[in-house]
């Protein structure tokens, strides 16, 4: 019984909790920043640690400890409110997706339905990105706001499609038990595969990154509903950003890859092997999200809307039609 | 602004004079219905740095390196329409290898500066993989101009009578060995331009121009092109060695973003073409002539193709060692009534490339024009003018 306390304890504040999810965000921040400037031929981070890999920290605390200023016209509860509650919301997030499950053999805090609360979650940080950029009162920050808003509306509704479409598959509404089901049965992967390629477009628009940066396109509108945020919050929304990295590999390694689950490594605690299979799967997954960026110029806000609601909800409505046929032909489940 | 009544509808964005999309300061009072801009006032005159005034303080030599530095991108073109200006009121001749030299340099300059332009066309489309890669490879014309010039951006190359270094047969071995490398790379950024769809998506379609309007505002140089209008001053008004040097006026037909790509393409093309073709057909000789200290007074035009367009100077000498006036006409200025044409009826997404598409320098563009937005009436303020309101102002604060 103590042991459980304890253990659960270690579980949430130090691994897989809040202190493995923060060094995970910056060391994925520089994943990201390294690999994006690799194939631009940039160096990227290159002083602060061994080949820049402290940068993400150093820009963190940097930006703690920057002066404090809230505009005049802004609303000072919105401005205070949303870069807690976004981060606040990615972390708890988290706690349903599987890392690294070395306790209970799924994530923290599965339950039978945790999907649908992880979605809802996913549509909450687009909304108080929205109120963030509205609160603010700046033009910039408007048009920002606007566009989050828009953007929401692509690409919410087919990425709900396609990570519901995984759980029909599996049969389960919690995470940890559909990641356990896929590894079981790899063929459910298999014809999931579309429907990742669905989730990973989505996660592009939701984490804002090209082509999908429309809500703080820097050469449009400066920074879009980030423009009046400086200091400790810039620095909040920063990690939020990160820790939605993690969050979206996570998620999507766990609802279409099997997350930590994998087949077991020889001579080596099962512990482990879920870490070893967890940092690979989320790691090619971020590499994919980095790659993409280097690709593609970016899209209006009504070209973006317009490929997520002619093709993206089509490819994804198609694809749960498929997954329902096979269903019920007995080819899975 | 005006202060008469507005629709509540109408959403005011000033971009500039400071903003992420401009490299120079300039104001563009946007007014956006919804998404869509349906007004657009440029206010240029951030920089204005009084150099027509300060070349007369400074004799012809002197002014060479005042001029150079109107521009940071096209520098040579200014000296070599100032230093052709000086040859025309002092009526010398350059011999004809300096006038080859002077066309090889000119059009490595157009090179790098179109590349730097499309650079920043993909940067301004959030396109930054491009961006980077079009920088790296400009960094090779940006080598063999400091191979021939022994600098990178302000070359001090064309000098009154003639230019100041001469080309080896070695150094021109590397410049066309650097033309080759350069077409290849440049195959490669056409079939991007051709072929990725984002990248289509944000320029095929925007900001249109219409030959029409592009000639009734005084468009210049690629923007001017890119609508189909075949004008160039290379070949309507043949300048330096251009008379002797065969190649095609580049125009495309659509007059919107892609055109403009286009047509800057293109350029690059055929401004290699020119530099293999003045290397293998420059004549010996010597490099410069004397030209007399004191110019008789006279007065006359010079006109060259900067990689924006249209370059203008009009010289008058009083028969001293410094110049009476000397008026430049950068040809950004010429092209900011015909991108406020551009920008009306598109996106707020647009606003950054299609303004970025006349490849505005504006530094080298701040003048004085005056316009009452209440009567519509537009005026023009000599310097006189300018001092006394400017007295007057001072005496009242």
């Amino acid at each position: 019984m103590v042991w459980e306390t304890v253990a659960g304890a270690i579980e949430l504040l130090v691994f897989p909790g809040f202190l493995f999810i923060f060094w995970l965000s910056l060391f994925y921040e520089w994943v990201d920043r390294k690999f994006y400037a690799k194939l631009q031929y940039r160096y990227g981070p290159l002083h602060t640690g061994p080949k820049g890999f402290l940068q993400p920290f150093a820009d963190f605390v940097k930006l703690m400890a920057k002066e404090d200023i809230v505009p005049a016209a802004a609303d000072r509860f919105l401005f205070t409110l949303t870069p807690i509650m976004v981060l606040a919301l990615s972390l708890y997030a988290l706690f349903y997706v599987p890392m690294v499950p070395i306790v209970r053999n799924v994530a923290l805090g599965a339950f039978e339905g945790d999907i649908i609360l992880v979605l809802f979650i996913l549509t909450m940080i687009g909304f108080l990105k929205f109120l963030a950029g509205w609160g603010s009162t700046n033009r910039f920050s408007a048009v920002g706001s606007v566009r989050v808003a828009f953007q929401l509306l692509g690409y919410e509704i087919p990425l709900a499609i396609a990570l519901l479409t995984a759980a029909m598959a599996a049969g389960t509404f919690n995470i940890s038990l559909i990641a356990q089901k896929i590894v079981s049965e790899p063929i459910i992967g298999a014809a999931l595969l579309p429907a990742l390629a669905i989730a990973v477009v989505c996660f592009q628009a939701e984490l804002e990154r090209i082509p999908f940066d429309i809500p703080e396109a820097e050469q449009e509108i400066v920074a879009g509903w980030l423009t009046e945020f400086s200091g400790r919050r810039l620095a909040l929304f920063r990690f939020a950003t990160d820790v939605e990295l993690v969050l979206a590999a996570a998620l999507m390694a766990a609802v279409f890859l099997g997350g930590p689950y994998g087949p077991a490594i020889p001579l080596i605690p099962v512990q482990v092997s879920y870490f070893l299979w967890f940092l690979f799967k989320a790691t090619i997954l971020v590499l994919v999200l980095s790659n993409i960026r280097a690709l593609f110029a970016r899209l209006r806000i009504d070209q973006m809307v317009h490929l997520s609601w002619r093709y993206l909800i089509v490819i994804a409505i198609i694809e749960t039609v498929f997954i329902q046929f096979l269903l019920v032909m007995g080819v899975i489940g | 602004m005006s202060g008469e009544y507005e629709p509540e509808s109408i959403f005011e964005i000033p971009v500039g004079p400071q903003h992420p999309a401009l490299k120079e300061p300039i104001l563009l009072h946007f007014k956006i219905e919804g998404d869509i801009i349906v007004d657009v006032i440029p206010r240029p005159a951030y920089t204005h740095r009084g150099i027509e005034k300060a070349t007369e303080a400074r004799n012809y030599i002197q002014n060479i390196y005042l001029c150079e530095r109107v521009c940071g991108i096209c520098s040579f073109i200014h000296t070599l329409v100032y230093t052709q200006g000086v040859e025309r009121l002092a009526e010398v001749e350059p011999p004809p290898r300096a006038k080859y030299i002077r066309v090889i340099v000119s059009e490595l300059e157009r090179i790098h500066s179109h590349a730097l332009w499309l650079g920043v066309a993909a940067h301004e489309l959030g396109f930054d993989t491009l961006f980077y890669y079009i920088w790296r490879d400009r960094e090779l014309v940006m080598d063999l101009l400091e191979l021939i010039t022994g600098n990178r951006v302000n070359y001090a190359m064309s000098t009154v009578g003639g230019v100041r270094r001469d080309i080896t047969d070695e150094v021109a071995h590397q410049i066309k060995k650097g033309m080759k490398i350069f077409r290849e790379r440049l195959d490669v950024y056409t079939e991007v331009v051709e072929q990725e769809p984002t990248l289509r998506k944000r320029v095929v379609d925007v900001g249109k121009l219409s030959p029409h309007d592009a000639v009734a505002l005084c468009a210049v140089g690629p923007t001017l092109r890119a609508t189909g209008v075949k004008r160039d001053v290379r070949a309507d008004d043949p300048y330096q060695a251009y008379d002797e040097i065969p190649f095609n006026v580049a125009t495309y037909h659509t007059g919107d973003v892609l055109a403009q790509i286009v047509v800057r393409v293109l350029e690059m093309y055929e401004a290699a073409n020119i530099i293999d073709y003045a290397l293998d057909h420059m004549p010996g000789g010597p490099i410069r002539v004397k030209v007399p200290w004191n110019i008789a007074p006279n007065e006359v035009i010079s006109r060259g193709e900067a990689p924006r367009g249209e370059l203008f100077y009009y010289f008058k000498s009083n028969g001293t060692e410094k110049p009476e006036r000397v008026k430049i006409r950068t040809p950004t200025l010429a092209n900011i009534p015909a991108v406020r044409q551009m920008l009306l009826g598109y996106h707020i997404a647009e606003i950054p490339i299609v303004f970025a598409s006349i490849d505005p320098c504006l530094s080298c563009t701040a003048r004085f024009s005056f316009i009452d937005v209440k009567t519509g009436k537009s005026w023009v303020w000599d310097r006189e003018q300018l001092r006394r309101y400017s007295l007057k102002w001072y005496g009242k604060q």
